[in-house]
């Protein structure tokens, strides 16, 4: 569904599905979400489904959200975080929607108003103003190579059809609701 | 007569000549740092004691803070002020085509990397010999007018406005909640909030009404700034020569109104900063020495004169003057200079307490003199290399990333305040219907709109301090409101005449050139300074307006103006015992200078455990 369509008649989809990646540009395996976003937004999607750039910082995400005349039913976000996991290993999961206590909040809002993208930022910042569906699907692959790079190494290269294919799967779901 | 430490004296006809009969004109002897009285009251463990705010960073740029403290004469010993990373945009940059300059160092800040990328604009167009049209510069006046529209809320609701909250304020100071609680606000008619501590509670940070509406009022500066340059906050469409944005009457409309959403809540937002200043003040003045320091600062200028700009450095006394900020330095409270030349030749940075070799040990210097043949110091960012020498963290010898510039061998503070105390201070401000410059004050007249039509007046203040800054802070939002407002009627003006060019056309010179971009961020002073040859980057120089606040200590022995600051601020929270000391004033006085990056970080009490988060400013070493 192009945003425009969904303008013009935004009760017409069923299970609205917003789908991004997230991540800094050009730091090797960390931007995976950045660069899946940069595959997937020229792909083909079903008329429920609309790929967005929300690469910017989450309070501009959340207003975005607040502005957005589509009310979104699921969120798939594609990133990726070092969790001690093999590198390359993918995983989805549904975020469980937790926040950190205030001051943990406020710290977020402060990084997120001074320019830092985070996908851990984007989710608690949109999550404590209320503008994210309760389900929110992340597709998270570890990373082998962290510092500066314009390429994957290959254990994450390997991995980018799977992960696209991934996010097709989670975008039907909510399309048979 | 402008310098009083520099060995450079001015003709009658204001040329630059270095003083007769010095051997080695820009020569000093660094003094040492001694702290073993420090040490040895330290380690008798008593009521001295070691406060670290140290950051934990997530983006390029962190400051952390050491102190000292004697918390039963509630006062501190010793300032350490710390950039714990370094960034090398200027290590980056050489060797590159000039333009990239504009986008590359653009990424120095995530909150107004326009700014960054205007400094590299202006310092090449100097290098390069051409300037924008006057729509062209008036659009960037424009550009950079929103962005600190955008800048100034995040500092005064979300950043420092959190320490006069009443979370803050009940926790460290219950009798002030008290009283701030039956304290009728003297504005309240304007601003709506009946008492103080309504004001108080309008700053708690997630649910203070103020808090909210300032993350609110973010958003509407960075619509027309993406209605007329494309994206925020990394613009592509600033080019030398101008801008690369395509406008029409149309986006001009639309920034129209979104200035116009900002008439009211800046009116508002003006006399409640003034309400809380004044509460605080009468509550108990030695609020007042909070974040007091010695009214010294710099500011370049900005927002140039679309008749008078040429970017030439033959001229910039002339355009420089002619600034809707004007350019100048205060010493002691008294402006000393207006003239953006002798601003550059009195600037040096120096690195004996910085992680930095220092490139002046062969005894070669790049440039002598200036373009106009006035001598400029081997220290000067022309002749500067940046060389990281990464060391051991010694309070007694190398602490930090920031280099610490000084200007006539003085510590300036920048700041949003100081570009309007020099305006005001010099009455020298394009005559136009909104503001107006007075030489002790700066008038902003602000047209109706819902709230009636309203008159404010910025005075030059007889303390400085952090109250002060924040004050200053919140006319600049209004002062910024009306150039922008002022840029927008004169774009409808070109428009109407058929002046619709907005940039230049231009070829990249081959020889040596040199340039500097003489410029401002949101927190104040920006300078790039540039060496070129080829069309390549030689040498590139960034000084921001926190390279200043937060540099260490200089080779003279004088602390950066950070360190400065907390030197000067009493300890006036309550506390019956170490453990509950929180360092809110101190903290006060470090975020009045205006945090930029976040950092989240973590102060320790005299057992080394976390007792407070804060958010800080990090915007600092080398650009």
């Amino acid at each position: 569904m192009s945003l425009q369509s969904a303008i013009r008649n935004p009760q017409s989809a069923i299970g609205k599905v917003l789908v991004s990646g997230i991540g800094y540009s050009n730091m090797s395996d960390l931007s995976f979400g950045r660069v899946l976003y940069g595959e997937m937004v020229g792909m083909s999607w079903p008329e429920h489904v609309h790929v967005e750039d929300l690469n910017f910082g989450p309070v501009m995400i959340y207003q975005w959200f607040e502005e957005s005349p589509v009310k979104y039913d699921k969120v798939v976000l594609v990133s990726a975080a070092n969790r001690g996991r093999a590198p390359g290993t993918l995983e989805v999961y549904a975020w469980d929607g937790k926040l950190p206590d205030e001051a943990g909040i406020q710290a977020c809002i402060g990084e997120a108003i001074t320019g830092v993208l985070s996908l851990e930022n984007l989710l608690i910042v949109c999550k404590h103003f209320g503008v994210l569906p309760d389900d929110v699907t992340i597709i998270e692959i570890e990373p082998q190579k962290e510092d500066y790079g314009l390429k994957f190494s290959p254990v994450v290269a390997a991995r980018v059809g799977e992960a696209i294919d991934l996010v097709k799967v989670e975008v039907m779901k909510a399309k048979r609701g | 007569m402008c310098f009083k430490n520099l060995p450079v004296e001015f003709d009658a006809q204001g040329n630059a000549h270095l003083k007769g009969g010095v051997v080695d004109p820009f020569a000093y002897q660094p003094r040492e740092i001694k702290r073993d009285k420090l040490e040895e009251l330290l380690a008798r463990n008593g009521h001295i004691k070691d406060v670290s705010i140290s950051p934990v960073t997530r983006v390029a740029g962190a400051l952390s803070f050491h102190a000292v403290a004697d918390l039963q004469e509630r006062k501190f010993l010793e300032a350490n002020s710390v950039a714990t990373i370094f960034r090398g945009y200027e290590v980056i940059l050489k060797g590159r085509d000039a333009r990239d300059a504009i986008y590359i160092s653009s990424r120095a800040c995530g909150v107004c990397g326009g700014v960054h990328s205007t400094a590299a604009c202006e310092a090449i167009e100097m290098a390069f010999g051409i300037s924008p049209p006057p729509l062209g510069t008036v659009l960037r006046n424009l550009a950079l007018s929103l962005d600190f529209l955008y800048d100034h809320p995040l500092h005064l609701f979300l950043l420092a406005g959190p320490d006069y909250s009443q979370v803050v304020v009940e926790a460290t100071t219950p009798a002030m909640w008290e009283k701030a609680k039956v304290t009728e606000a003297p504005h309240a008619d304007v601003h709506d909030y009946k008492t103080i501590g309504d004001i108080m509670k309008s700053l708690n940070p997630l649910s203070g009404k103020c808090y909210l509406d300032g993350l609110k009022m973010t958003r509407v500066p960075r619509e027309a700034y993406a209605v007329l340059f494309g994206k925020y906050p990394h613009p592509q469409t600033v080019v030398p020569g101008g801008m690369s944005s395509t406008v029409t009457i149309t986006d001009f409309n639309e920034t129209y109104t979104r200035l116009q959403k900002m008439m009211d809540w800046t009116k508002r937002m003006i006399l409640l900063w003034d309400d809380l200043t004044e509460f605080f003040y009468e509550y108990n003045p030695e609020y007042k020495k909070v974040g007091a320091r010695d009214k010294n600062m710099i500011d370049l200028g900005m927002w140039d004169d679309p008749d008078s700009y040429d970017a030439s450095y033959a001229r910039c006394n002339e355009w420089g003057e002619a600034r809707w900020a004007t350019p100048g330095v205060v010493i002691d409270g008294n402006l000393v200079t207006t003239k953006l030349q002798q601003l550059n030749l009195g600037l040096e940075e120096f690195v004996e307490h910085s992680y930095y070799e220092n490139w002046n040990q062969n005894g070669n210097v790049r440039y002598k003199t200036d373009p106009s043949g006035a001598p400029l110091s081997p220290n000067h960012p022309w002749n500067k290399e940046t060389m990281p020498k990464p060391s051991k963290e010694s309070w007694k010898d190398r602490y930090t990333w920031s280099t610490a510039p000084r200007w006539d061998r003085q510590v300036v503070e920048a700041g949003a305040y100081a570009r309007i105390w020099t305006t005001a201070a010099a009455g020298l401000m394009p005559k136009n219907q909104f503001l107006e410059s007075t030489g002790h004050s700066l008038k902003i007249h602000m047209p109706k709109t819902m709230l009636r039509e309203m008159d404010f007046e910025w005075k030059i203040p007889q303390v400085w301090n952090a109250f002060e800054r924040n004050r200053a802070r919140a006319y600049c939002m209004g002062y910024n409101l009306m150039v922008a407002y002022t840029m927008v009627l004169k774009a409808f003006d070109f428009l109407r005449k058929g002046e619709d060019k907005v940039s230049t056309k231009f070829e990249v010179p081959q020889g040596e050139r040199v340039g500097v971009g003489f410029w401002g961020a949101g927190r104040g002073y920006l300078s790039h300074h540039l060496v070129l040859d080829k069309g390549a980057i030689v040498n590139y120089q960034i000084v921001t307006p926190s390279t200043f606040n937060a540099s260490p200590k200089d080779p003279f022995g004088n602390p950066g103006p950070y360190e400065e600051a907390v030197l000067n601020t009493p300890i006036l929270e309550d506390f019956d015992k170490p453990s509950d000391f929180t360092g809110v004033d101190m903290l006060r006085a470090i975020r009045s200078f205006d945090p930029c990056m976040p950092c989240t970080t973590h102060i320790y009490g005299g057992e080394r455990e976390i007792v407070r988060e804060v958010n800080t400013c990090a915007c600092s070493a080398e650009g």
